[in-house]
């Protein structure tokens, strides 16, 4: 009993004494009083101020832009009143029935010898396009053969197409004439969408676009089941699988430092460049397909295969594929700008084609 | 227990590796790198003159290989390298391809063949590569057929690249039917005529005594049925393309039928019928028999077209107080409204995949030919003229052709295609006007 009255007394006593020291009586310093200077005006000084403010003067000699001419439909060519075509009766020719063709499967080939010839010097893949001209944000796009990510501007005439910008030189007095004439190289002209005659007058452009769907998942791998192995006999089993992905793991795992943000971006912008969609079909165009690349040192792709793939059909996939293989082989014909100190990370490059954004152009 | 233990210090174990080892594979993964932004543009190819196996079969050894470069050029998907920038040449169909010269001239595909022409019979054989992957796509294909159908050997050839580059259908081996227009507009002469997609082979299935409207194909692309002033009133009859025969089809006295169109069978039509002011569409099979009415409003309802699966039909009606499109059950009853647009819709036709719609839009002074999904949803208008009207698909259900008229008293009408994608807009020639195209399903 009397325990309690000591420790009551003393938890009291320091319950004060923290209170007295700690400064919980102490007062609170009051905030800094704001002052503002204010001066006295007159009515008249503020109606002069709270007057509304007079509107700024129309410039009137300010040239209108002209209008581009809407033609109010295209006019194609005029075809002249035909004449009147001297046919006799149909009733007494009725067409020929055409004798529908035998198809017969031809026999592949079978190369006799298969020659190798030497590889043609290609220009190296640069690492990222080059932009000619700003992308037209304020005119309407106009009608390209080519779409493209960027949008290019139609070269001058009487200009070698090419990926590389090169002005025609500029003869001068002083310079002797030079053996072999530079023309001028620009790239070939390209819209960033498809643009159809409707759109011609901004009024009756389609409105609406296909939403892009989700990102096709991978597959999951199959799980198996074995019902007839004990725990023990399970965990023994997965500690040796475990063990022996370490080993090979050891053994493959890439060394030196990663890839940089820079030099994937730089592969995957000379990839697209050549991952053309133009003659896919619709179902191909809505398919994303997944290839692995085994690349050698040289930055050449030595194999590619199909990982897999969210096509409706088998024809899809395949079409889809064919464009991913093309493209990957194509763009690397001088091999892909890769640093070979990194190999070990870039030998085996698992590719996605996703053409969403490209079915909605 | 010994055991017992040891499974549980091995579980603990296994517990404590396998992050480690997770951490660690993660390292040895594949680099990663998604691709999004492709290009767009045609395919380029090259198609070397045939090879021709005997002298007679030189005859045609050029004009295949143009008509198959002509008819893939023509989808606006390929672009063909022209003949003077090949470095190979080709002299014998079992030669090995020499890839690395197409791939210098940066031809994708290469079409090989030869042709072979014995008496009156003549053999096309070709084979497609993929040059690039150094590889033939697909086996190789023989034709024969007699020397006045080498144009159908070659719309084959054509067909097959066609088909095994894009994975999709193609639609060069087929006719069009379509009205012959000639005369000046205000005593304008009608016939029916039919011709090979690419506007070759012209021939007249009617002569011009009488006003012809409208002709549509059967599926087995053997009959048509079409509408004629012949009486004064505009009636629907069936003609078989062979022997030109025709037949009057739902002759009820005292009603005008028209804008008729088989069902994806074959054995039944629908048309619009207009009796006592009002306009209705009915049902009949094609062998005749009673018609069925299958709808029943007020309003003026017209231009029936089947789904592919013949279950539905999508037509035009003005119930709301303006033309738009309604689709209903193929045995009629409740429709539902499917164009929201501003302006008119009418001339409804279902797409062969059965995905889409198009149709003709009329709206702020100018015509369009657009399609849409079935539910209505993402309209898209691929052309914009003075008068475009009555879209007609491709039997692979990727380019429309339809009629585009020109202003003013001497305006031309003229047959023109479209990709629904709204690209590659061209004029298809034919000798004078011509409108109301309807194609041919794949000849077989």
């Amino acid at each position: 009993m009397a325990t309690g009255h000591y420790i009551s007394g003393i938890g009291h006593g320091a319950l004060l004494a923290w209170a007295i020291i700690g400064g919980l009586f102490s007062r609170v310093p009051d905030d800094a009083i704001e002052v503002a200077a204010v001066s006295i005006i007159s009515s008249e000084e503020f109606a002069a101020l709270s007057a509304p403010q007079p509107a700024p003067e129309v410039e009137q000699n300010i040239p209108t832009p002209p209008q581009p001419e809407i033609e109010d439909a295209p006019t194609p060519p005029v075809v002249e009143a035909p004449p009147e075509v001297t046919t006799p009766p149909v009733e007494d020719i009725p067409p020929p029935a055409d004798v529908a063709p035998d198809v017969v499967e031809a026999p592949p080939p079978v190369p006799d010898a298969v020659e190798t010839p030497p590889e043609v010097a290609q220009p190296p893949v640069e690492d990222s396009p080059v932009v000619l001209a700003p992308p037209a944000t304020t005119s309407s796009p106009r009608p390209a053969p080519r779409v493209a990510p960027t949008p290019v501007e139609a070269p001058p005439p009487d200009t070698e197409v090419a990926e590389q910008v090169q002005e025609a030189p500029t003869p001068e007095a002083d310079t002797p004439t030079p053996s072999e004439v530079d023309e001028a190289t620009a790239p070939e002209e390209a819209t960033d969408r498809i643009v159809t005659e409707a759109d011609e007058p901004p009024s009756s452009a389609p409105t609406r676009s296909s939403r892009p769907s989700a990102r096709p998942k991978r597959p999951e791998p199959a799980i198996e089941t074995a019902a007839t192995h004990s725990t023990s006999d399970a965990i023994r089993d997965a500690l040796e699988e475990v063990q022996q992905e370490v080993a090979a793991t050891q053994t493959a795992a890439p060394t030196g430092p990663p890839m940089t943000g820079g030099e994937k971006e730089s592969l995957r912008v000379a990839v697209s460049s050549c991952w053309n969609l133009g003659s896919s079909s619709t179902e191909a165009m809505r398919t994303t397909v997944i290839v692995n690349v085994s690349m050698s040192r040289e930055g050449k792709p030595d194999d590619i295969s199909l990982l897999s793939s969210n096509g409706s059909s088998n024809a899809a996939t395949q079409t889809a594929f064919d464009a991913a293989r093309r493209a990957i082989i194509r763009c690397a014909k001088g091999g892909y700008k890769l640093p070979t100190e990194k190999y070990s990370h870039w030998r085996e490059i698992e590719m996605t084609f996703n053409p969403e954004k490209m079915r909605i152009k | 227990m010994k055991h017992r233990v040891t499974s549980a210090l091995t579980l603990v174990a296994a517990l404590f590796v396998l992050p480690f080892v997770a951490t660690t594979a993660s390292q040895a993964e594949p680099l990663r790198i998604e691709i999004t932004d492709g290009v767009i543009e045609p395919l380029p190819f090259a198609v070397p003159d045939f090879v021709a196996e005997n002298a007679a079969g030189s005859e045609f050894a050029s004009q295949i290989a143009r008509v198959v470069a002509e008819d893939l050029t023509g989808t606006g998907l390929f672009r063909e390298i022209p003949k003077d920038a090949f470095i190979s040449t080709v002299t014998n169909f079992n030669s090995p391809v020499q890839y690395a010269d197409w791939k210098a001239i940066n031809a994708q595909a290469l079409i090989v063949g030869a042709v072979m022409v014995s008496g009156n019979n003549v053999t096309v054989k070709f084979r497609l590569f993929d040059v690039f992957s150094g590889a033939a796509l697909g086996d190789g294909l023989q034709f024969g057929g007699t020397t006045t159908s080498w144009r159908r050997m070659a719309h084959k050839v054509a067909d097959a690249a066609y088909s095994r580059i894009t994975g999709e259908g193609a639609y060069f081996d087929s006719r069009v039917v379509y009205v012959s227009e000639t005369g000046p507009k205000n005593d304008r002469k009608k016939r029916l005529a039919i011709m090979d997609y690419d506007g070759a082979n012209v021939q007249f299935l009617t002569d011009s005594r009488s006003l012809v409207l409208a002709p549509r194909f059967s599926p087995t692309g053997d009959r048509v049925l079409y509408t004629s002033y012949e009486s004064g009133f505009p009636k629907i009859y069936v003609l078989d393309v062979a022997s030109v025969g025709r037949r009057a089809l739902a002759d009820q006295p005292g009603t005008m039928t028209f804008a008729p169109r088989f069902s994806p069978n074959g054995q039944t039509v629908v048309y619009s019928l207009s009796a006592g002011g009002n306009t209705d569409i009915y049902r009949m099979d094609i062998g005749g028999g009673a018609a069925v009415r299958l709808t029943s409003e007020p309003s003026i309802e017209t231009a029936p077209s089947f789904s592919p699966d013949g279950k539905q039909i999508v037509f035009e009606s003005d119930r709301s107080g303006n033309q738009q499109l309604y689709i209903m059950s193929a045995n009629g009853g409740e429709a539902r409204r499917i164009s929201f647009g501003a302006g008119r819709y009418g001339t409804p036709v279902w797409s062969p995949r059965g995905d889409l719609i198009a149709f003709t839009k009329q709206n702020g002074g100018r015509f369009h030919i657009g399609v849409m999904r079935v539910d209505g949803s993402e309209e898209r208008l691929l052309t914009g003229a003075f008068l475009d009207e009555g879209p007609s698909w491709s039997p692979n259900g990727r380019v429309i052709m339809f009629m585009r008229e020109t202003a003013g008293a001497g305006g031309a009408v003229s047959l023109w295609s479209v990709d629904i994608s709204g690209r590659n807009l061209r004029q298809i020639k034919t000798d004078g006007g011509a409108s109301d195209p309807a194609w041919s399903p794949l000849l077989k």
